[in-house]
């Protein structure tokens, strides 16, 4: 099937997701939906395609002869980076869902933004660590 | 996703998991935490892998085994914890059971 290749099946969604944008814009364009509805839809998208790339995080296994850290934390890294993008990425959603659209994006984004920095540092410092052992 | 929710159901399978939480481990080892046979608990872990939950890897003489859980499925094993889920009341070994019964 053309969909079991996982580079085919990433740019399946990838598609889908670019196709959806542009048939809220057309929907848009000729008036079937607002334009607040057009923000609300593509935030959810947005904070769906979080959720789902966080969530498979921690099953994308690397193997134990290639780790050059503790596998153990390695593992710890992972599932601790997959449930806070998966939060980050469902505070996002929610976001765009329930506020009022004037303070949606932001808020959106103060929700999300935690969770980057939290994984950005948390992997900084696990790669600074690895540095300073070898 | 039934397979996952058969895996998660036993609670034996579900305490290999919550093992496998603290890091990668050995067939050994994780077999010596139990008091059932090595044939069961090599039946529980083929479980665990058809359901893509643990990554069995060879690792010189021994086999590590690894947790491969997504966000939702160890929410998943969150609740079947906590409410004590149990969707098919079998075991490796009731199941073994029952298939030579009906055999019979």
């Amino acid at each position: 099937m053309i969909l079991d290749h996982p580079i085919r099946r990433a740019l399946a969604v990838a598609a889908l997701y670019l196709l959806t944008a542009l048939a809220l814009d057309e929907l848009r364009l000729h008036q079937v939906i607002t334009a607040e509805t057009v923000q609300r839809l593509t935030g959810v998208l947005m904070g769906t395609v979080v959720i789902l790339s966080a969530n498979l995080i921690p099953k994308r296994l690397v193997p134990l002869a290639r780790i050059s850290c503790d596998p153990a934390r390695e593992q710890a890294l992972r599932r601790f980076c997959g449930r806070v993008l998966v939060l980050g990425g469902l505070g996002y959603t929610l976001a765009f869902v329930l506020a009022p659209i004037g303070i949606a994006a932001m808020l959106a984004i103060c929700l999300l933004a935690p969770a980057v920095v939290a994984v950005a540092g948390v992997s900084l410092r696990c790669a600074w660590n690895r540095r300073g052992a070898r | 996703m039934s397979s996952i929710f058969k895996a998660l159901a036993d609670p034996t399978r579900r305490q290999v998991l919550q093992m496998l939480r603290a890091g990668p481990m050995g067939a050994g080892a994780l077999a010596d935490a139990f008091d059932v046979s090595k044939p069961t608990m090599s039946a529980h872990f083929a479980v665990l892998v058809a359901a893509d939950l643990i990554e069995a890897e060879k690792s010189g003489r021994t086999i590590m085994y690894r947790l491969k859980m997504s966000v939702l499925e160890e929410a998943l094993m969150g609740f079947a914890q906590a409410f004590g889920l149990q969707v098919t009341p079998e075991t490796p070994a009731t199941a073994a059971r029952s298939r030579a019964k009906e055999k019979s």
